[in-house]
């Protein structure tokens, strides 16, 4: 049997290769595939998982000479940061294809792109390399672009074009960053391992941040360089805006935390305030502007900015509260938000909106739809004892802990948390609630397979909102490893 | 493995709403009971939690402790606990029983509804997190009961969510307890940050030695968050709205327990208000303005659940200006008087309401005729309130008035006793309009046996509990003197007095006193009055309607200039890049007349790519990717 984690990486290719080679006529084959494969590979991630050493540091490392002229390794590994994140993305793939199952157009080629990207988000996780991270990274963006670009809503051609070249625009810089490091004497690798405690000069720290910062920055995407976000999820297909939230944001923020911290720790002091800045700037703004939206999908996805502004506060604390809090919310952001989505878009295919205005009452016609729907913007709002709360809480409590971020921003944060629950309710109140608007009259129920997509998302958000260290077990060693290996922040 | 018994208070209703929750509806509508076992099985522990205390049950001793950690973060353990000791103790039985009478009462009340079960579930799951949140042994067990406590509370009072009202109230209700959540969550975070630690042992133990300002803050704090769950000015806006969901729930939610979680997150956090000085005095002043707004406001309101809303915020304000002036065991002492009482006249209230099909008060009138035994039981509830001798309220009451005093307060003492002069005449204002008089001509039907037992049984507790005023003060560790005869007095005097004011304004065929001839003396005075302060107003003015402005005008900036930002780059490259291409064809294309042929043919390919035929370019694109990802995998392994 090949390594276990190159197996995981790849294996989705080698489901992309057979899915593209189908033939045509069996439109049914391809998600079968698909599922196939999606579900092997979340139980190759679970038995990683089981197998994973919580106080083990990195493991199953991979180290191969790839291309010695330029010192580039094929380098894989996995520690508790990118586990959860990793298990995130294997989770999201199977109801991803199983929210696609409806897929009539093209059927091949979408699952083979769904394939493709499931290679780069379980890559990205696991790559400890730079060349070979970059790859990834702007591996992701390919399958992204065709599943918005082909299967998206009326303007996709502009919202796909614009998510490719924005993202684009912003790993470009990141790109730069990984060359400096390469071509600065005390670095001189693209071993990431190699590179932390490197000891890079505070100056050559402080500019390097700031290119790698604004690759991340744009992906997660924070304030002012989010606008492609609501664009891209409102013309994506449902599963496209799944996998989106839930797992591309997050390789803007757990660069941040496997790059930017350890390799460069003096400069993520240095800049820590203005990273809490626009993680607060991110919080109040998105929560602001997700209330004006009449249509659901842009609603959550402004959430999401406001939600990862929470992240960006809690890496920017430097404490183990506020770094565990940052990994807490944002696995529970890609559980939860993958439930908003996969909600709003099977309310769509029924009503045929996604405007609050023309939705409402759905409590009465579809009462599993609305109760799925009102749980998953508890969860979002911060209930404790859902997940949400989790990372939230955390971040604040971290962040008010830290010498790194002003108190100030911690009490508006804390306002944030009041404004979130502002925008669910109000959405919760126009949609679920009150008597059926003739757009929901006649409509059913969500069925079984819906239903079945959605529960294990509703198990995993009571579990981790109860028990918090169904994932922190993972994370909080290595968050204290980090902080130690940089002497802490 | 041994069940730990304390734990399987709460869990009873916690499992109960677990079973319940994800039934198909007919079925949970079948299984209503199951809510009602649970918080049976509850009490009878309560009982036993209570035997396990009782005597000689020692201020802060704890009989009882258990902890389960949920997380370990940068090597300290979090962990949510249970502990019983007097106080828990004292309230586990209020919760219970209050909790069962609810429950019995609705299983009538709420017969004909679609969704009973779920309100029953709903009902079953608050009780359990009230049960929680009682015997909770640290700060963070607290904050996430009192978060699902509010959730609860939101989905009963939208338990009616297809009328616009019910729906707003839920909202109104959620949001604004949400905004001293606030400065409850930020508590926390000073707490955590101050000592590493959430359990009450810990936090409480050291708050001594906190610089003074950390404990005026966060004791400050935690006023705020109680504020807003307390319903004390200026936070109060949400609960006279509450009384849109249906009145058994706002009996167990609105009135008794959930409500008074305020009060018991002060009572808890004690040592840390006690450290700062200040904030005990913040703590008085926010109880006795609420006490006399609320008081003031119930006296003029014409539905009768929003009087005895406003009764209830006005209360609870007796309950923070003692615990404020020194007298925490007299607030302890009134919220549980307060909870059989006030839960049982919003019974009561529900029984005329069922049976007038009216709320309005001047629809009202002469109920007693036909209503006898909802009237005896609303009638004990009514003086216990009012503060008369020898019902609960009378002596709770009184020892609070006795602390305010003995403790040197003279001026709040005055307020509250005015407060309390305010309450017994919206008392007998409400007497008045509902019960007494002539009435109706119409018959009316009287409560249901299965709603008039659990009243009868409330009522009872009422009549009797106060007796045990000395007892139970000394159970929760108060020493001192009891009764005042003076004050006793002058609170019976007061009482009485206001009783009879009311009844001279509102019980009298040709009154003595005329509250026509009081608006048209003073009616601006009156209208601020009835315009309950202009809270709601001046909330939607200054701070609703803006942020929806704001949000607006946010999402416009958003569209225009950050959005406007990205496509005007984007517009900008796309000119240079045809004014590059219009130089490439008008200057270098007559130069080179090839490479002119050259960028047609790959224009007519990049045009195909955009007529739809895609398959071709999706092959290219996919044999390239594959191919490198091939060679990757090669290379790599």
């Amino acid at each position: 049997m090949p390594p276990l984690l190159t197996t995981i990486v790849f294996l989705p290719l080698v489901g992309a290769v057979v899915t593209a080679l189908l033939p045509r006529q069996h439109t049914a084959w391809p998600r079968m595939a698909a599922l196939v494969v999606s579900l092997v590979n979340l139980g190759l991630v679970t038995w990683l998982a089981v197998r994973f050493d919580v106080d083990g540091g990195l493991q199953f490392v991979e180290r191969a000479q790839w291309i010695p002229q330029a010192d580039i390794q094929y380098l894989l590994g996995v520690d508790g940061i990118s586990l959860p994140l990793l298990f995130l993305s294997a989770l999201l793939l199977p109801i991803s294809v199983l929210a696609s199952w409806k897929i009539s157009d093209r059927p091949g080629f979408y699952f083979t792109m769904l394939l493709l990207l499931a290679v780069g988000m379980n890559g990205v996780f696991v790559a400890l390399d730079f060349v070979l991270f970059y790859i990834f990274w702007e591996l992701v963006l390919v399958p992204m672009y065709f599943l918005i670009a082909v299967w998206g809503g009326p303007r996709r051609e502009y919202a796909a074009i614009k998510f490719f070249l924005y993202t684009l625009f912003g790993s470009v810089f990141m790109l730069v960053g990984i060359v400096a490091l390469y071509l600065h004497p005390a670095g001189g690798t693209f071993d990431m391992t190699a590179l932390v405690g490197a000891g890079f000069p505070a100056g050559f720290q402080w500019w390097v941040f700031a290119a790698f910062f604004l690759g991340f920055a744009v992906k997660v995407p924070v304030f002012p360089f989010h606008t492609w976000l609501p664009d891209a999820h409102v013309e994506a297909p449902t599963a496209g805006s799944v996998l989106l939230a839930g797992i591309l944001l997050k390789m803007g923020t757990y660069g941040l935390v496997r790059v930017s911290l350890p390799i460069l720790p003096e400069a993520s002091v240095a800049w820590a305030w203005f990273v809490a800045l626009l993680g607060v700037v991110s919080i109040i703004y998105g929560a602001a502007v997700a209330f004006a939206q009449p249509d659901l999908k842009k609603l959550v996805a402004y959430s999401s900015v406001s939600h990862m502004g929470f992240v960006m506060l809690g890496i920017a604390s430097g404490t183990p509260e506020g770094l565990n809090g940052a990994l807490a919310t944002m696995f529970a952001h890609g559980v939860i938000t993958g439930m908003l989505f996969l909600l709003v878009g099977m309310v769509y295919e029924r009503t045929h909106t996604r405007l609050a205005d023309e939705i409402s009452g759905l409590s009465k016609q579809a009462p599993v739809a609305a109760g799925m729907l009102a749980f998953a913007s508890f969860a979002s709002l911060g209930l404790p004892g859902l997940a949400g709360f989790v990372g939230e809480f955390l971040s604040l409590v971290g962040a008010w802990r830290s010498e790194l971020v002003p108190p100030a921003f911690v009490i508006v944060a804390a306002v944030g948390v009041l404004l979130a629950a502002v925008y669910m309710l109000w959405m919760v109140q126009r949609t679920v609630l009150g008597t059926p608007s003739p757009a929901v009259s006649g409509i059913s129920d969500l069925n079984r397979l819906e239903t079945a997509i959605l529960v294990p998302l509703v198990v995993i958000t009571v579990v981790m909102g109860v028990y918090w260290s169904s994932i922190l077990r993972y994370v909080d060693p290595a968050v204290t490893a980090l902080l130690a290996a940089t002497g802490g922040m | 493995m041994t069940v730990d018994w304390v734990a399987l208070i709460p869990a009873l209703p916690a499992i109960a709403f677990a079973l319940l929750a994800p039934l198909p509806r007919a079925l949970r509508n079948r299984l209503r009971w199951l809510g009602l076992a649970a918080v049976g099985g509850s009490f009878v522990l309560s009982v036993m939690a209570f035997a396990a205390v009782w005597p000689g049950g020692v201020k802060g001793a704890v009989a009882h402790d258990a902890s389960w950690a949920i997380a370990l973060v940068g090597g300290v353990d979090l962990s949510l606990g249970l502990r019983l000791d007097a106080v828990a103790a004292a309230m586990l039985l209020m919760v219970t029983i209050v909790g069962a009478c609810v429950q019995v009462y609705s299983l009538h009340y709420m017969r004909a509804e679609e969704r009973v079960g779920w309100y029953f579930a709903v009902l079953t799951l608050f009780t359990a997190a009230m049960l929680v949140l009682v015997l909770a042994r640290d700060f963070l067990t607290l904050y996430m009961a009192w978060e699902v406590m509010g959730l609860c509370s939101y989905l009963l009072i939208g338990f009616w969510h297809e009328k616009a009202g019910p729906r707003r109230a839920s909202q109104k209700a959620f949001l604004t307890t949400r905004v001293g959540d606030v400065g409850f969550a930020i508590a926390l975070a000073i707490i955590y940050a101050t000592t590493g630690s959430f359990e009450f042992d810990v936090v409480l133990g050291s708050a001594a030695d906190w610089a003074p300002g950390v404990a005026t803050a966060v004791a400050l704090l935690l006023l705020f968050g109680a504020m807003g769950k307390s319903a004390q000015v200026p936070l109060h806006v949400w609960l006279p709205d509450a009384m849109a969901g249906p009145t058994p729930a706002s009996a167990l939610i609105h009135a008794a327990t959930m409500v008074a979680a305020g009060v018991y997150l002060v009572i808890r956090a004690l040592p840390i208000f006690e450290a700062s000085g200040v904030a005990l005095t913040v703590t008085m002043l926010v109880g006795a303005l609420t006490a006399l707004l609320g008081g003031l406001v119930a006296a003029v309101q014409h539905d009768l659940k929003r009087v005895l809303a406003y009764s209830t915020i006005s209360q609870l304000g007796f309950m923070f200006l003692a615990i404020g002036a020194g007298g925490a065991v007299a607030g302890m002492f009134h919220l549980v008087t307060h909870a059989f009482f006030k839960s049982l006249l919003f019974l009561g209230a529900g029984v005329v309401i069922h049976a007038t099909h009216a709320q309005d008060m001047r629809e009202m009138g002469g109920v007693a005729k036909s209503l006898p035994a909802t009237s005896v039981l609303f009638g004990v509830g009514a003086l216990a309130l009012a503060g008369v001798f020898p019902f609960s309220g009378f002596w709770s009451k009184d020892e609070i008035l006795y602390a305010t005093w003995k403790h040197g307060h003279h001026l709040v003492f005055f307020i509250a006793l005015f407060a309390a002069l305010v309450t017994a005449f919206y008392v007998a204002r409400l007497w008045c309009r509902v019960f007494a008089g002539p009435g109706g001509s119409k018959r009316l039907v009287e409560g249901h046996p299965v709603m008039l037992v659990p009243m009868g049984l409330l009522a009872a507790i009422t009549a009797v509990v106060g007796v045990a005023a000395p007892a139970f003060s000394e159970f929760l560790g108060y020493t001192g003197h009891w009764p005042d005869p003076a004050i006793a007095l002058t609170s019976s005097f007061v009482a009485l007095g206001g009783l009879a004011l009311g009844w001279l304004t509102y019980g009298r065929r040709d009154p003595v006193l005329n509250v026509r001839a009081l608006v048209t003396r003073a009616p601006r005075l009156y209208s601020i009055v009835e315009q309950r302060f202009y809270f709601d107003a001046v909330y939607d003015r200054l701070l609703v309607r803006p942020y929806i402005r704001a949000t607006e005008e946010l999402s416009r900036f958003d569209r225009v200039w950050v959005d406007g930002a990205v496509n005007g780059v984007a517009a900008l490259w796309r000119a240079v890049s045809e004014r590059a291409w219009e130089f490439d064809v008008r200057v270098i294309d007559r130069l080179v007349n090839e490479s002119a042929r050259v960028s047609r043919a790959s224009g007519s390919t990049l045009r195909r790519l955009q007529t739809g035929r895609v398959q071709t370019y999706q092959r290219y694109v996919l044999g390239a990717l594959v191919a490198l990802m091939v060679w990757i995998m090669v290379k790599g392994a």
